[in-house]
């Protein structure tokens, strides 16, 4: 088992490199560079650039340099720790990017944890409670969480918090809590702000995984071992939370790995409608001004957190089901 | 062995002995489904006398597994016993309790469950739950049953692996299921079922999935466990080889009923029914002549949904009386000259 991590861990650093070559390629691919995108924004505000300053522009960024150059200046001071600076900026990439990534990965362990806690129970529930009112009614809130988009949800939902139960919204904290000491009251506050977010951010995974989880327990229940179960004595409780779930749960722990990397990407839109400081919208203003140093930074991230999110995905499988275990 | 001491009639009609471990009668189970009513169980009748092997035989959908699954009370949600008494005596001194009083998971039920009454499915390979190791599906149950203490329990299990004649079972109990092969995993489950001591076990079709050679061993083992232990058994198969070797007494199932109940040797060497004659008839025999065709039973078991009239074989039976057959149900009749064997069929009347 150790070996296979090892061999895993090896096989993730190359798979890095790759897609850290293939993104920041692909991220240079449309026309201009962040030179035309800087020279425009000077030119809105004040005119005609000189020559010279353009040039020392083009230095600065290197923009002119071959791809392959380009590259190695970033990666090889990368793997030093230094992600570069950002253009627009003038920041660092690992400032800007860390500042968020925590709130970016709290964010989605949170909605991660509610889609668990939620679609496992209301899953179990609907399949051994099928065709029953209850049964139709969960299946029917699960195509509605299926089919909001979350960017309406989110938005009905700030209506509805704004005005009917008068919660502050957008952003992550009220103006009087934003530098003061952490504390209860900024606790509550903080909760305040975020739990449309995480909600909105769960909803559609927990409906999902709330039919699937339905859908396979309903197929282990048919398995002849839930009869030896049952044949033994064993109460219901136990024949289905130890005998059935343990079996019916794969596809929860698989979507575990590509779920990570989707909740800190997917949250974009919903981040924006929120205004909530994560990696989402600093990702697509980074690709928008071709601020190539930063977007290819939060690629390799996000790259990194599916490859991780994939591994921890197979070890906790190969906890919960001896056959897929190697030794 | 001696035999079934006195047979007597019960209320019912049945043939019933002094000490039966399990006497069923008259239950009729139905299946509330989309389709409609399926009326899996009209009117089962027979008991197993106390340390004997009862087969029950019969085509598919005859309704012997869903006999064997209504005595544990495990039919599936649809089913719902209609009539009937499931009699079971857990020993010669105690009275004989009627399972079906008892809501299907009470705690009365499940304490029966794999203590007093045992069951083994027909599918070795799926009969395992493959998340947890063999040793602790076996302990699972006699910590259930039997003892609270859990390296008793594990100590059990190693012994009643050993027990089933497994190689290396101390190694066995901390395999996982999918690491054995077919008749090893049949093997841990008739260790498992044995683990209690169950008065009675019903095991179905236990060597349907297994080949011939596994499959002998595999009865080899349940005989000599039996002798041993002293269990009752109902042994559910559409194997009459099987039955020959395996079995004291035979049920011939048709249709949700038993239409023929005798010794094993009357049922091979005097079979009453005609649809027992033709199942004896359609098992392949060495030393007859090869250009011979082996005879099939014509048509097929009719549509579960609809309800026929008469004599349910009437419509496949070669020997069926126009105007009898088709309009009247046989009774249960003892054969004459016999003190244990019956037959429900209108030629014996």
């Amino acid at each position: 088992m150790l070996n296979f991590v090892l061999r895993r861990v090896v096989n993730m650093m190359v798979l890095l490199v790759v897609v850290s070559f293939v993104g920041f390629w692909i991220i240079q691919l449309p026309p201009g560079s962040i030179l035309d995108v800087q020279m425009q924004r000077l030119r809105a505000q004040g005119g005609n650039l000189p020559e010279s300053q353009i040039e020392a522009l083009r230095q600065r960024y290197g923009v002119d340099d071959p791809f392959l150059v380009q590259y190695w200046k970033w990666i090889s001071r990368s793997l030093q720790g230094d992600f570069g600076t950002s253009f627009q900026t003038d920041q660092s990439v690992a400032e800007r990017i860390f500042n968020r990534l925590g709130i970016s990965i709290g964010l989605s362990l949170t909605a991660l944890l509610f889609t668990w806690l939620v679609s496992i129970p209301i899953g179990v529930y609907s399949a051994t409670h099928r065709y029953t009112w209850p049964d139709y009614v969960i299946t029917l809130a699960q195509f509605f969480g299926l089919s909001i988009p979350g960017f309406l949800l989110a938005l009905v939902l700030l209506i509805v918090a704004s005005q009917l139960w008068d919660q502050p919204i957008g952003g992550l904290f009220s103006t009087q809590f934003a530098d003061a000491p952490w504390s209860i009251a900024k606790v509550v506050d903080f909760i305040q702000h975020i739990w449309i977010a995480v909600i909105v951010l769960a909803v559609g995974a927990t409906a999902g995984l709330t039919r699937v989880m339905r859908a396979n327990l309903l197929d282990v229940l048919n398995m002849q071992y839930i009869q030896t179960a049952r044949a033994k004595g064993l109460t219901e409780a136990v024949v289905i939370w130890k005998h059935a779930v343990r079996n019916a749960i794969h596809p929860l722990v698989m979507s575990l790995g590509t779920l990570l990397p989707a909740l800190v990407v997917g949250e974009a839109l919903i981040a924006i409608i929120l205004s909530m400081p994560t990696i989402g919208p600093l990702y697509l203003d980074a690709l928008r001004s071709q601020d190539m140093y930063l977007a290819g930074t939060i690629l390799v991230m996000l790259s990194a957190l599916l490859l991780i999110g994939n591994l921890l995905a197979d070890l906790l499988l190969a906890w919960v089901d001896p056959r897929v275990r190697l030794d | 062995m001696s035999d079934s001491a006195t047979t007597q009639r019960s209320a019912a009609g049945a043939i019933v002995t002094e000490d039966d471990v399990i006497r069923v009668e008259d239950l009729r189970l139905n299946f509330y489904t989309a389709l409609g009513v399926v009326r899996a169980l009209n009117g089962v009748t027979f008991n197993i006398p106390r340390g004997k092997v009862l087969g029950v035989v019969g085509e598919s959908g005859c309704g012997k597994s869903q006999t064997g699954l209504a005595i544990m009370q495990l039919t599936p949600a649809a089913g719902r016993y209609e009539a009937g008494q499931v009699l079971f005596r857990e020993s010669s001194e105690q009275p004989a309790v009627n399972l079906l009083q008892y809501e299907r998971n009470s705690a009365e039920m499940r304490e029966i469950r794999g203590n007093n009454i045992s069951m083994i499915f027909q599918e070795p390979m799926t009969s395992l739950n493959p998340c947890y190791t063999v040793g602790a599906q076996i302990e699972e149950a006699i910590l259930l049953h039997q003892t609270k203490d859990k390296a008793e329990a594990q100590q059990r299990a190693v012994e009643i692996l050993r027990k089933v004649g497994m190689p290396n079972p101390e190694r066995i109990a901390v395999s996982y299921p999918h690491q054995l092969s077919g008749g090893m995993r049949q093997r841990a489950m008739i260790a498992m079922v044995l683990s209690c001591n169950p008065t009675l076990l019903i095991a179905d079709e236990p060597t349907t999935a297994l080949d011939v050679t596994t499959e002998a061993q595999i009865l080899d083992l349940m005989r000599e466990l039996q002798r041993e232990i002293g269990t009752s058994i109902m042994f559910i198969t559409h194997n009459l080889g099987v039955v020959a070797q395996m079995c004291d007494e035979v049920a011939v199932m048709y249709l949700g009923r038993i239409v023929e109940r005798a010794t094993v040797e009357d049922i091979f060497y005097d079979p009453k029914h005609p649809y027992t004659i033709m199942l004896l008839r359609s098992i392949p025999r060495l030393g007859v002549n090869r250009a011979m065709r082996l005879e099939s039973i014509q048509g097929s078991v009719p549509d579960p949904y609809s309800q026929v009239t008469g004599c349910p074989f009437h419509e496949r039976c070669p020997s069926a009386m126009p105007g009898i057959c088709d309009t009247i149900m046989p009774e249960e009749i003892i054969v004459a000259g016999s003190q244990t064997h019956t037959v429900r069929c209108h030629l014996y009347t």
